[in-house]
């Protein structure tokens, strides 16, 4: 069956593929891990589709939602930062390009791309920057952030072990007083997609784990997940 | 209300129910073992094969569920579809099949079984979602039966059912030959669950596998088990004083026959 | 009324004819659910009773549980009137069935045999409850591509090899063109002295 045919008697423009990203920012740096299931119902249409580019030297786009909006914006998306590049000799900042975001998709708000995105890189100031949007282009800078199939079963728990959530000891307020260390932010992350594949039949296969640092620009490591 | 001389089962409340999920309102969602089940018959007898995941939705509700459910000594069943349904279903029959080997004084045959599981879901029309794969052994030699949930037989050689059962004949249609040996058939068996375990989503984790011949019965829970967890990177242990204690109470049995020395406190919340 | 969601059907060719000395009825082997063949050596042609058999078309549960309704009843008729059931009796039965259960049930049969009585009969019973004594019958989805093969092959004066191969080309035609006819061709040629059951695959036929 191919997705965007009509469905019965109602023509049916979005299909959810599934997946799950999940990024955080630390003091100097960013990682955003995501699945590369891509599935449909029961279906996986392929074990090997990543969510998340590589747009700059400083930014990572991932996205999850229906694969072939999130593919259409994010080809928008490298077009506009490849025109910037030439037009001012330089590449665009991840303020910019959260921004930039932001406006695009509202420009679709009544016919909007199904995709719920996540921007991070590294800001003027050096520190670790997560950008989140609704698919209409609500956007929103957070510490980290869960989208996707799993997004129920990650984002809780980085509530409670990043944001202090309901915690005696540590009060929300001074989250960034116990910003996790690079080492730390990648052990919760595949620590947690190894939990959201046991548990969620969408999230699976691989993972990979994007690194962003000042210095080091951008790292991505690729390892196994459930495939079941 | 129904008119007292209408004869037979009715299904008015299952219309009634239709009509209200249409209208928008919330019904009950039951787990359903979105599953890979498959059976044949080798050489000397038949083989029955499952996978072990449950699902709710999305979210696996139990990873190593058992799905070859026992009938007699010498038949298992293997179910796909509502797991309420096909658990009651088969447990009714094997309760129904031992009275039956009481009073007969013989070893209940696969065909009695498949009658009395075909006629009980088709009194129920299709509202008991149990999709069977009935396998056993008896004084008519292995014997391999799917029951659909309207009360469909089929008799085949090799067969695969539920959401996972596309996968699970490709491999059959591929590999299946007559008489094969023991430990070949069982391998195709657990290659064909694992064919809907790692390409269907609603299978996963584990392959059971149950082979029934003219004098024993194997059942060989977890036969594999490929999807073995990954050993966490870091300790999530709170450390004390992460839980905030909003009150503090000690509470004791009161026994009349104890003496008060002898009470036991019964809840001790401690302060860190 | 369509078939229920889900629901397994015989979605079929099923084909009875009369010849100069026999019967000769036939079927394709392919039971589906939705696009998923669900059994592609089905045998719809049910034994009912002695020299009575029975093609099974519409939804698989239907049919199947009234086949063995019937047989059992008529195995109650055999003993408690001490005389062996005819062709008509059985369809009659069958008939009855079909058309106090109109509103519940999507059952197409054929009814076909020899009985001592009146020799050789055939019975079509469409969806709905009627009753048809005919030379030849045709019944399920892919009975509508052939009809006008049949109307012109046809000859009741057929003798058993050419009425054979008249069923068999009928059904192979009716499986090219129908997409839930397929598999083999299965046919059973009864006549008074029993019944002779042969399968092919619809490759194995020649047409014209």
């Amino acid at each position: 069956m191919v997705p965007t045919e009509h469905h019965g008697d109602q023509w049916e423009p979005y299909v959810d593929n599934g997946g799950s990203t999940l990024a955080i920012a630390g003091e100097d740096f960013v990682v955003i891990g995501s699945d590369t299931r891509s599935s449909d119902g029961y279906n996986i249409n392929t074990r090997y589709d990543p969510k998340a580019f590589k747009f700059t030297n400083n930014t990572v786009l991932a996205t999850t939602g229906y694969r072939a909006d999130c593919k259409s914006m994010a080809k928008s998306v490298q077009a506009q930062i490849t025109k910037y590049a030439h037009d001012h000799g330089k590449e665009m900042s991840v303020e910019a390009m959260a921004q930039m975001l932001s406006i695009m998709m509202y420009q679709k708000r009544f016919f909007s791309y199904y995709v719920f995105p996540i921007v991070a890189g590294i800001d003027k100031e050096g520190k670790g920057a997560v950008y989140s949007y609704d698919p209409v282009g609500n956007m929103e800078r957070v510490g980290f952030r869960a989208f996707g199939s799993s997004s129920a079963l990650l984002q809780p728990f980085i509530d409670d072990q990043l944001g202090f959530k309901n915690r005696a000891d540590i009060k929300p307020e001074e989250r960034e007083l116990h910003l996790p260390d690079l080492q730390q932010a990648k052990n919760i992350i595949t620590d947690v997609f190894n939990g959201a594949a046991e548990r969620d039949i969408y999230t699976g296969d691989g993972l990979q784990l994007f690194t962003i640092t000042k210095e080091g620009g951008i790292e991505l490591e690729e390892l196994p997940l459930k495939r079941d | 209300m129904v008119p007292a001389n209408r004869r037979g089962f009715h299904f008015d409340n299952c219309k009634r129910n239709e009509l209200l999920e249409s209208k928008g309102s919330i019904t009950a969602k039951f787990t359903k073992t979105g599953t890979t089940i498959v059976g044949l018959i080798y050489k000397d007898g038949v083989i029955l094969g499952a996978d072990t995941r449950a699902t709710e939705g999305p979210i696996v509700a139990d990873k190593n569920c058992e799905k070859l459910h026992r009938l007699t000594e010498n038949m298992y069943c293997a179910g796909a579809g509502t797991a309420a349904d096909t658990e009651y279903t088969t447990n009714m029959i094997a309760s129904k099949l031992e009275l039956h080997r009481l009073n007969t004084n013989r070893q209940p045959r696969v065909v009695t079984a498949a009658s009395m599981l075909s006629q009980h879901l088709f009194q129920y029309q299709g509202h008991i979602g149990a999709n069977l794969i009935l396998g056993g052994y008896d004084i008519n030699g292995p014997q391999l039966i799917s029951v659909m949930p309207h009360g469909s037989t089929d008799k085949l050689p090799y067969m695969t059912l539920g959401s996972g059962m596309l996968a699970a004949m490709a491999v059959f249609e591929t590999k299946w030959k007559p008489n094969m040996e023991r430990d070949d058939a069982i391998a195709l068996v657990t290659e064909a669950v694992s064919a809907g375990i790692f390409n269907d989503l609603g299978s996963g984790s584990n392959v059971d596998v149950v082979v029934i011949t003219k004098d024993r019965t194997d059942y060989l829970r977890n036969h594999s088990k490929p999807n073995q967890r990954v050993p966490k990177q870091t300790s999530y242990k709170y450390p004390p004083g992460s839980v905030s204690v909003i009150r503090k109470e000690v509470r004791y049995h009161s026994n009349a026959n104890q003496s008060p020395a002898a009470v036991v406190p019964e809840v001790v919340m401690s302060e860190s | 009324m369509g078939l229920k969601p889900g629901e397994v059907s015989t979605g079929t060719t099923i084909l009875a004819g009369k010849f100069k000395d026999c019967i000769i009825i036939g079927a394709d082997s392919r039971t589906s659910m939705g696009t998923y063949i669900a059994n592609r050596v089905t045998d719809k042609l049910t034994h009912v009773v002695d020299s009575i058999y029975c093609c099974r078309s519409g939804s698989a549960a239907d049919t199947q549980a009234i086949a063995a309704i019937v047989k059992y009843e008529l195995d109650v008729y055999a003993t408690s009137h001490n005389e062996r059931p005819t062709v008509k009796v059985a369809a009659k039965i069958f008939k009855r069935y079909l058309y106090e259960n109109k509103s519940r049930l999507t059952a197409g049969i054929i009814v076909a045999g020899w009985d001592h009585q009146d020799g050789f009969s055939v019975y079509n019973l469409p969806v709905g409850g009627s009753i048809h004594e005919m030379n030849l019958a045709l019944g399920g989805s892919g009975s509508l591509f052939i009809y006008g093969f049949c109307e012109e092959m046809y000859s009741p004066e057929m003798n058993r090899e050419d009425g054979l191969k008249f069923i068999r080309t009928a059904l192979k035609l009716a499986m090219s063109s129908d997409a839930s006819s397929g598999g083999m061709i299965r046919t059973a040629i009864i006549d008074e002295n029993g019944v002779q059951r042969d399968d092919v695959l619809g490759s194995d036929v020649k047409t014209y």
